[in-house]
């Protein structure tokens, strides 16, 4: 059976602290809820869950979505970004877990990444150095999303052309943003042509995708 | 001295009351004081009951803290899980019990400590787990801790079938490119018989969408070739219920208008020659003419397609279509099939004895998941691998000539490699004949008028995670 691997880099960062953290919290409970109720994606979805602050930390490994339990995710009450490491630790995580076919091997779908910040990396040099080694992991798509005033939202750009940006990190946009990522993973696994990324379904209000 | 004087003793230093000497005589007596005796003891009593009580708190709080994780159950699933509660970090436990469970299709079995049964409902739960540690009484009352259990539901029951617009007139079908959930076949066709079916996938059924797969034959008369296409529209275009259709549709006329019998003279003499014994010219003749009418059939589709996109003012991607085609026809020496193929849906033939199994294309499968290539393609015709896109095979006589798209090929072979697999095919062909779980058969039989809704019964089979349209086709 084939797999849709979905890569979730979660920010816990000091500036998550408070209403952000527990919007998020919500928000990938209604999502794995969702996921649940949708048919296919019961049979093919495997989530992992990384944050990172910090440090990157891979708070769960890729599992199938009948098996998956949500943790609470916590986050830290001061503290830097650095989004660059998750980055390191997701290509490590990518490589060594998604089956790519061959004449005795099933291959997944193409893995899809979504990546959730309330701002710009700390570590920009490791951030720009592991973006094109992300790129390279051929993921079906990745969405990065900007919650809050971002003063870099250019470094996002680097990563996906598909940058969404939410005016509010709380709980009703943060909640809008995981429907949308439950609508895009269904979406996730159609037969397209190689090279071909992912269509994404048309983002509600509360999210701006910037241009 | 006493126990109790040595208590009352320290108590006073602690509380820094001297007991002078001339006094020691009576602070004898007040320790030996029957009252004062039991004053003590039962301070001592109720010290201990203080440390023992706020040990069992402790404990029991531990625990409290701690999580215990349940797996998931799935509904209609058996589900069987022993607790390790040592490596949950519960320690001394002496009594447990889950209160609710029997809601939900399980039971509990506190010596075994296991939890079983086959879950009845979906959902995340929140259970009680029901605990005494050693330390307590066995009338104490019982700890609670709420534990969350996910039952997930079955996959089966979340399938909705929601109709397709057959309802509309036929203008609306034909402006929308609609086409009928179901699609089946059987006709004589040539020297041999032909079945086919096609069916939407319950991923289409799920949200009310078109099935993308399309098949097409027909028997040339003036030549006596006979043509069978299966086409798989791509699941990410828009519109590629269209792209298939055309793509099948073309290469029929194709053929219909361009092979002709004087085209065929020289051909004929070759098949001849090549079956006379090893002969280089007649086999480059050969794999010319395969070449050369077959690429033409296959770039005749691919023109169509785009033909329409321009018309309907659409980018070619959103008719993306795969697309395989093959030809038979019966010699006195044997049959000549030719065929063609782009994308992932198999072309085998299976010999008469069952023994052999020629798979007569490669399938374009890409490192992931349902990258494919279509016959909309532009590249596929300049690719250095077009020449290898065509497959010849003559043969005394045939069991099966199977066609299929992934839809089939992806829950019945799994990977590439068990196509060239003899045993795998003996499998499917016993799978066709009624060894699966639903005893659904096809009785692949000439004078059967029920095949043709035989084999769309078949085709319902489960496959978890399999949810495609699924078309095959059978010559026989």
């Amino acid at each position: 059976m084939r797999r849709l691997p979905v890569y979730l880099l979660l920010d816990t960062s000091g500036g998550m602290f408070g209403e952000p953290i527990q919007a998020l919290n919500n928000a990938l409970s209604s999502l794995i809820n969702a996921l649940r109720s949708d048919p296919m994606a019961l049979d093919t979805v495997w989530i992992s869950i990384i944050t990172f602050d910090r440090a990157a930390k891979e708070v769960i490994p890729l599992t199938e979505l009948a098996s998956f339990q949500l943790p609470e995710i916590a986050c830290l009450q001061t503290g830097p970004r650095h989004t660059g490491q998750a980055l390191e630790l997701l290509i490590n995580k990518v490589t060594k877990e998604v089956r790519k076919g061959s004449g005795t091997q099933k291959g997944d779908w193409k893995p899809l990444l979504f990546l959730f910040t309330k701002g710009a990396p700390a570590d920009k040099l490791d951030f720009t150095k592991a973006v094109p080694l992300v790129k390279a992991l051929q993921f079906g798509t990745i969405v990065s999303c900007a919650a809050g005033y971002i003063k870099d939202e250019e470094l996002l750009k680097l990563l996906s052309d598909n940058v969404v940006h939410l005016d509010n990190a709380d709980s009703h946009t943060i909640k809008q943003f995981f429907k949308w990522v439950s609508e895009t993973i269904e979406h996730g696994n159609k037969s397209q042509g190689t090279g071909e990324t992912v269509t994404l379904p048309p983002p509600p209000a509360e999210i701006t995708v910037v241009t | 001295m006493s126990e109790t004087k040595k208590y009352i003793q320290s108590l006073f230093t602690q509380n820094q009351i001297p007991v002078k000497v001339n006094r020691s005589k009576l602070f004898e007596e007040f320790t030996n004081a029957a009252q004062n005796i039991s004053a003590v003891n039962t301070i001592k009593e109720n010290q201990d009951m203080l440390k023992k009580n706020w040990n069992i708190q402790n404990k029991v709080a531990d625990i409290m803290d701690k999580q215990l994780i349940i797996p998931n159950g799935s509904v209609n699933k058996p589900y069987e899980v022993t607790l390790d509660f040592i490596k949950a970090g519960f320690n001394g436990l002496k009594y447990t019990a889950f209160e609710g469970l029997d809601k939900y299709g399980l039971c509990y079995n506190s010596e075994t400590q296991t939890i079983s049964g086959t879950p009845t409902e979906s959902g995340d739960f929140k259970i009680a787990f029901q605990f005494r540690i050693e330390e307590e009484q066995n009338d104490s009352a019982l700890n609670n801790k709420t534990i969350s259990l996910v039952i997930n539901a079955d996959p089966k029951s979340l399938w909705k079938e929601i109709a397709s617009d057959q309802d509309k007139d036929d203008a609306w079908k034909a402006a929308n490119y609609w086409k009928p959930d179901r699609a089946n076949d059987f006709a004589g066709l040539g020297t041999k018989h032909l079945v086919v079916a096609s069916n939407r996938g319950r991923s289409h059924a799920n949200v009310g969408s078109y099935r993308d797969d399309d098949y097409a034959f027909s028997f040339l008369e003036p030549v006596g070739w006979s043509i069978v296409c299966v086409a798989d529209g791509a699941g990410s275009s828009s519109f590629s219920r269209k792209g298939s259709r055309l793509a099948c549709d073309g290469v029929i006329e194709y053929f219909r208008d361009n092979l002709s019998a004087e085209m065929l003279d020289q051909f004929d003499i070759d098949l001849k020659q090549y079956h006379e014994g090893p002969n280089e010219e007649a086999s480059k003749r050969i794999s010319f003419f395969v070449y050369d009418n077959l690429s033409k059939a296959a770039l005749y589709a691919h023109k169509k397609i785009e033909d329409f996109a321009v018309k309907t003012e659409r980018p070619v991607k959103d008719f993306h279509s795969t697309l395989i085609f093959s030809l038979y026809k019966k010699y006195d020496f044997g049959y000549a099939i030719l065929t063609f193929g782009v994308g992932d849906c198999p072309i085998a033939v299976i010999n008469k004895d069952l023994t052999e199994v020629k798979l007569m294309n490669w399938l374009d499968v890409g490192e992931f998941g349902g990258g494919t290539r279509f016959i909309t393609m532009p590249e596929i015709f300049t690719s250095d691998k077009f020449s290898t896109r065509f497959g010849f095979k003559l043969i005394d006589d045939f069991a099966y000539l199977f066609m299929m798209t992934d839809g089939i090929y992806d829950p019945k072979f799994v990977v590439e490699a068990n196509l060239d697999k003899m045993e795998k095919w003996k499998g499917f062909i016993a799978d066709l004949k009624g060894e699966n779980e639903d005893n659904a058969k096809v009785n692949f039989s000439a004078d059967n008028n029920a095949i043709a809704n035989e084999l769309s019964a078949w085709m319902d089979f489960w496959s978890p995670g399999n949810h495609d349209d699924r078309t095959l086709a059978v010559i026989f």
